[in-house]
């Protein structure tokens, strides 16, 4: 799994972010390229430019081995994302893939999935029920 | 253009800071690998 975060800073800003911030937060400093938008051409394209502020919101985007965006979800600056939630998708996604099992709501590693077969219609109850907390 | 789940994603270059260097990165040299693109508003902002 390969990261690219992406902002409109500079490349320089990104250097002195990491060299002076980020490498005190994570040891080493984050380990992915940090990619310059400048201009928010890759916003744009992504939809996640805010012509009006100038800046990328918080857009995330999963993109499989095919290059297809198999998940995005996009928070207004404010507030952060949850990386739980993320490494869960990425996990549901790998698992479909490798087994072209379908994966029901709230699944979490481990977790029995579905084979989607005409005999489960109306049935997956029987296998299958939603967490209760 | 739109971005949509199920569709493929935008391609692009851009100039990156990556491991005390600076480089040119280009999305479809990503093929064959799980990438998560990240966008957020700003370096040096507090979230």
């Amino acid at each position: 799994m390969e990261v690219l975060s992406v902002s409109v800073d500079s490349i320089h800003s990104h250097k002195v972010w990491q060299e002076t911030e980020l490498s005190k937060m994570v040891e080493g400093g984050v380990p992915y390229p940090m990619l310059s938008d400048q201009g928010g051409k890759i916003g744009r394209l992504y939809g996640v430019y805010d012509e009006e502020a100038g800046v990328n919101v918080r857009g995330r985007f999963l993109i499989d081995p095919d290059g297809i965006i198999q998940a995005m979800e996009v928070l207004t600056p404010p507030v952060g994302r949850n990386d739980a939630e993320l490494f869960r998708q990425i996990k549901a996604y790998q698992h479909q893939r490798a087994t072209k099992e379908v994966i029901p709501a709230g699944w979490q590693p481990g977790d029995p999935t579905l084979t989607p077969t005409d005999k489960l219609a109306g049935r997956v109850w029987e296998i299958w029920k939603p967490r209760q907390e | 253009m739109t971005v949509f789940v199920g569709k493929p994603a935008p391609n692009f270059t851009a100039k990156a800071f990556h491991n005390g260097a600076f480089k040119t990165v280009k999305l479809e040299d990503y093929r064959g690998k799980w990438v998560v693109l990240c966008f957020y508003p700003g370096d040096f902002t507090y979230v």
